[in-house]
């Protein structure tokens, strides 16, 4: 059993570390509850800050964790702790034996419902950043209308919002509207653009040039102010309500589509495999890890470690760089056993 | 026994005469203030309702009933209301018997006053008559009584009743003097005939007696005549005017400090709030402790569960809202452009929907009204599409009556000069305001549960029932508040299944989101909401229904299962005719 | 002196250090959310009062923080609740308002 790891999710950060750990030697077993492996980033058309394709990140690392053995569609039942390690029963009815085990459980998108106000599921012309994401892909989409004289987007729909329960910043979702703005531009260059924001955190490299572009070349108009209804003109356009904070005055206008930026929430099914597991959650609810400085991928028990957004909002480029080193340090926590 | 009845007196009598004359004096002095702080109007009422046949007759009844037999205990808890009927109707009937006998008996005995009392030691035990038998019996009843209250005071659980209030010293004192009576009457009756023990307890007997009636204007056992006369106002239809006078005073003072409340109120899910409940104000309000009033009044939900499970009728929220209306601001608001800028369609022979501030954060029940009065083929008009002013229940809660009068008079205009003449609210909130506060003459207002029912019956709407079981969730403001709990209820098992929570109509529990607090902030509302789930959930029905926007908004931010409001279910079960 | 022919008015800058406090402090004692506020605007957005006169709980809220005079600013305030509904910071608005008006005169 020593070398044995099971790496419990197959986004972006399990497939990454599958894939560091099989460069160091191992086999991995990547277990995935979905029916197919990529995770969020899968169904999303382009990434930011380079636009690089989404689904060629993905295929690239399916074909590079051919060493490893993955389990679609497959859950953990349960995980009990053995002398030198963990035992595990999988909804295929097998049971695996590890040495270490990676939580890479991922996040869970926002239920926009939640916030009634924005109307998403009420009206028929209010959608979701990754229902935008799919239209992309697929132009398969009748509330995306063929033509729209003016779009907004609205930022943090359930991150920073104690009323969501969610009082943590999601990180991503400005730099995701900035991105989905440029993209609704590129195919509707004469529609009008509004992003409404509490704050812009454009922190990654070239975010802030990202912005600017947006700004610049792209005409995006950005307004700071928290939209806080949503209603219907009697034509069926949407009319929202927010205020125009910089000017200080309420401000309304009549849009042919309402893209909501649904924040990231611990995922739904951390609650169950941290029972299972004894691990600790964070008064956010994600995952906790030792620190928050320096040992984010180190659990509170022995031989599990975390990678990507099981323990808080993370970038692409954050989670692959904590799924390596949650590779290396596994590596260096076998060594040791 | 020749002597003893010759003389007719013995100086053990003294505590006991003491007492009595203290306690008149005392609360005939309390009764006058009182009287004297009505308004003007509601004095007269009250003097009229004392000659008035009617109300005289209801009066008595409803002493007897409430006082003597605490009916609406029995109903409540059947051991806690054989307990208090016992000893107050046992201790009325000893009292009126023992008068009995000394009048058929000894006639010139009875001015004395102290002669029924003592009856026992005067004439040696010697006659037992017919009604000194039944005058033990119901002294026995009163020792069973006082046997349960006893084991009440320490295994208050044994008797349903999670919380109890914690006693002052002045009701403890009262307390068991209240126990001691009665044994020592029991005690003093047998050993009549002894010599020795019967003289010491004789004295033990007047001196508890003396205890009780001492401290009764002090602690709760006021209770006992302020009742009396709350009864007499009510019936007078004497109302809440002032915040610690006339009125909001008997009431204060009427509270038995049962502590029925505490487990009733919805606040104490959380902990925190334990001392918030109305039996600590009305305490707070005998002690005149402002801070501790005003603490109290501010944080409540007014969810009106208390009154709602009091054996008396404090009416909790209006005494809080009054306390809350005595604060002094400094900034008062001007409505005298409000709603200048807002246009309200003409509507004659029309429904006019007003759906109200809260309702445009949550569109779906706005839209689901609007569907299910074109499916029903009803002309309408919806007064505040693009906004409106606010009914003014919130400033009213909030305890500022002269601005929400000020609001309501606004909208009055705006409503009568539309022509309508039903006038259709669904958020629970407007809907009690336009209600109790509104004058508007020929104008029908009606919740969307009674209307939507009315159409059902009329046959203008077709139902197709789902599978969904859904539990109905009452809005305080509209079972407690409007007293409709039948017609969600009818509307919901036609459209589908419908199951009941352990807790509900007059009992429901407040979601927690109410406007009624003031200080309560987002973060201390989170248990009282989880609470009011549990409740939910226990019925084991797949969703849940609600008819309250305030109610909508706070289920969907916790609950693990869907919450719809039921228009919005009556919108999905219905089918265009 | 030479006349540049304009006249020096009052400084427009707002002396941070200055400040008058001493309100806001008041404020934040009787309503702790006061000091959380994030100036988002959905609290105006949604004022039934301010699409009529221009209230604005945020701008209140900025005032007193800024040892400005906001009696004229509460005046329409119908204490309705809304934008307590949709204060991402969970502040108890309908407090803070009462409180204001209770602080001020």
């Amino acid at each position: 059993m020593k070398g044995n790891i099971v790496i419990i999710g197959g986004g972006i950060a399990g497939m990454e570390a599958a894939k560091s750990l099989i460069s160091l030697g191992y086999s991995p077993i990547v277990v995935e509850s979905s029916t197919k492996l990529g995770g969020h980033v899968a169904s999303w058309y382009k990434l930011f800050p380079d636009m690089s394709s989404a689904k060629n990140l993905v295929s690239r690392l399916e074909s590079e964790i051919k060493g490893a053995t993955v389990l679609c569609g497959t859950k953990v039942i349960s995980l009990n702790r053995l002398a030198d390690g963990y035992s595990l029963k999988l909804s295929n009815g097998s049971v695996v034996n590890a040495s270490a085990l990676l939580i890479a459980t991922g996040f869970t998108l926002f239920d926009a419902k939640k916030k009634e106000e924005y109307g998403y599921g009420v009206y028929d012309r209010v959608i979701t950043n990754s229902d935008l994401e799919a239209w992309f892909s697929e132009k398969k989409d009748a509330r995306v209308p063929d033509e729209p004289e003016s779009v907004g987007f609205v930022h943090c729909v359930g991150s920073r919002d104690l009323k969501a329960c969610n009082a943590q910043c999601s990180k991503v979702c400005c730099a995701t509207a900035i991105k989905q703005a440029i993209e609704i531009k590129e195919r509707f260059p004469y529609a009008k653009v509004y992003c409404f924001y509490m704050d812009l955190r454009l922190f990654g490299k070239k975010y802030e040039d990202f912005y600017i572009n947006a700004q610049r070349d792209y005409g995006v108009q950005f307004i700071r102010g928290r939209v806080s209804e949503v209603g219907e003109t009697l034509d069926g356009r949407l009319q929202i309500k927010a205020e125009d904070t910089l000017s200080g005055k309420p401000l309304k206008v009549q849009l042919d589509l309402l893209v909501l930026m649904s924040g990231i929430v611990r995922n739904q099914s951390i609650g169950e495999l941290s029972a299972m597991a004894g691990l600790e959650t964070d008064s956010d609810g994600f995952l906790r890890s030792i620190d928050n400085e320096y040992a984010v991928i180190e659990s509170n028990r022995p031989g599990i470690f975390y990678a990507g957004a099981c323990t808080g909002p993370k970038t692409v480029p954050e989670t692959v760089a904590e799924a390596r080193s949650a590779a290396l340090a596994i590596h260096s926590y076998l060594e040791t056993l | 026994m020749a002597e003893r009845f010759e003389i007719g007196f013995h100086p053990f009598v003294i505590p006991f005469l003491a007492g009595m004359v203290f306690v008149l004096g005392v609360c005939f002095i309390k009764a006058v203030i009182v009287v004297s702080q009505l308004d003007e109007g509601d004095r007269k009422k009250w003097f009229r309702s004392l000659i008035h046949p009617n109300i005289l007759i209801k009066n008595l009844v409803d002493i007897i009933l409430d006082c003597l037999i605490h009916v609406r205990l029995w109903k409540r808890n059947k051991v806690l209301g054989f307990m208090h009927s016992s000893i107050a109707f046992g201790w009325f009937m000893i009292i009126l018997l023992g008068h009995l006998q000394v009048l058929i008996y000894f006639p010139e005995k009875l001015s004395t006053c102290y002669y029924p009392i003592f009856f026992d030691y005067f004439i040696e035990g010697g006659q037992y008559t017919v009604i000194s038998k039944i005058m033990d019996g119901f002294l026995l009843l009163i020792l069973a009584g006082i046997a349960l209250a006893v084991v009440k005071r320490f295994w208050s659980r044994l008797f349903g009743m999670r919380r109890t209030t914690r006693p002052t010293l002045y009701n403890l004192i009262g307390l068991y003097s209240l126990w001691a009576i009665f044994p020592l009457r029991f005690l003093a009756e047998q050993c009549v005939r002894s010599g020795d023990l019967s003289v010491p307890l004789w004295w033990a007997y007047s001196i508890a007696l003396c205890t009780f009636m001492t401290v009764l204007p002090f602690g709760r056992y006021l209770h006992i005549p302020a009742e009396m006369l709350l009864i007499t106002f009510r019936n007078a239809g004497v109302g809440i005017t002032q915040p610690h006078k006339g009125m909001a005073r008997v009431q204060a003072d009427s509270c038995p400090n049962c502590g029925v409340c505490i487990d009733a109120c919805p606040m104490n899910a959380d902990p925190a709030n334990l001392k918030d409940s109305t039996v600590y104000l009305t305490r707070q309000l005998r002690r005149r402790n402002q801070e501790r009033i005003r603490e109290i009044s501010d944080k409540c939900l007014l969810c009106g569960k208390c009154t709602s499970v009091c054996q008396v009728g404090v009416d909790g929220p209006k005494l809080r809202i009054l306390s809350r209306a005595a604060k002094k601001y400094r900034i008062s608001p001007d409505f005298s452009n409000a709603g200048a800028g807002i246009t309200v369609p003409s509507a004659e022979n029309k429904v006019l929907y007003f759906s109200g501030c809260m309702t445009s954060l949550t569109p779906k029940i706005g839209r689901s009204v609007e569907s299910v009065l074109k499916k029903a083929g009803i002309d309408y008009e919806w007064m505040d599409r693009d906004g409106g002013l606010c009914c003014g229940r919130p400033l009213y809660t909030a305890g500022r009556l002269k601005e929400a009068a000020e609001l309501a008079a606004r909208n009055e205009k705006q409503i009568l000069e539309s022509g309508v003449r039903v006038l259709l609210v669904s958020c629970p909130i407007c809907y009690r305001e336009f209600r109790e506060r509104y004058n508007l003459p020929g104008i029908r207002v009606v919740h969307y549960a009674d209307y939507f029912c009315e159409l059902m019956e009329q046959g203008l709407l077709r139902f197709e029932k789902s599978d969904t079981c859904y539990v109905f969730h009452d809005p305080c403001e509209l079972g407690r508040g409007c007293g409709i709990y039948e017609s969600p209820r009818r509307l919901i098992s036609k459209a589908a299944a419908i199951a009941e929570a352990p807790k509900n109509r007059k009992e429901s529990v407040c979601c927690g989101g109410s406007l009624g607090s003031l200080s309560l902030d987002f973060s201390r509302r989170e248990k009282i909401t989880a609470a009011s789930l549990e409740n939910l959930y226990r019925s084991r029905a797949d969703a849940i229904a609600t008819a309250c926007p305030l109610c909508f908004a706070t289920f969907a931010r916790y609950s693990d299962r869907p919450v719809k409001d039921l228009a919005q279910i009556i919108d999905e079960q219905t089918k265009q005719i | 002196m030479t006349d540049f022919g304009f006249t020096l008015s009052k400084s427009s800058t707002l002396d941070l250090q200055n400040v008058d406090r001493e309100r806001f402090e008041q404020l934040c004692k009787l309503e702790k959310g006061a000091s959380v506020c994030i100036g988002c605007g959905s609290c105006s957005a949604t004022c039934p009062a301010g699409i009529l006169s221009g209230m604005s709980v945020r701008k209140v809220v900025l005032a007193v923080q800024r040892g400005q005079d906001v009696r004229s600013m509460l005046q329409c305030c119908m204490l309705c609740g809304k934008c307590t509904m949709v204060c991402p910071r969970g502040i108890n608005t309908r407090n803070l308002i009462l409180s204001i008006c209770s602080i001020y005169g």
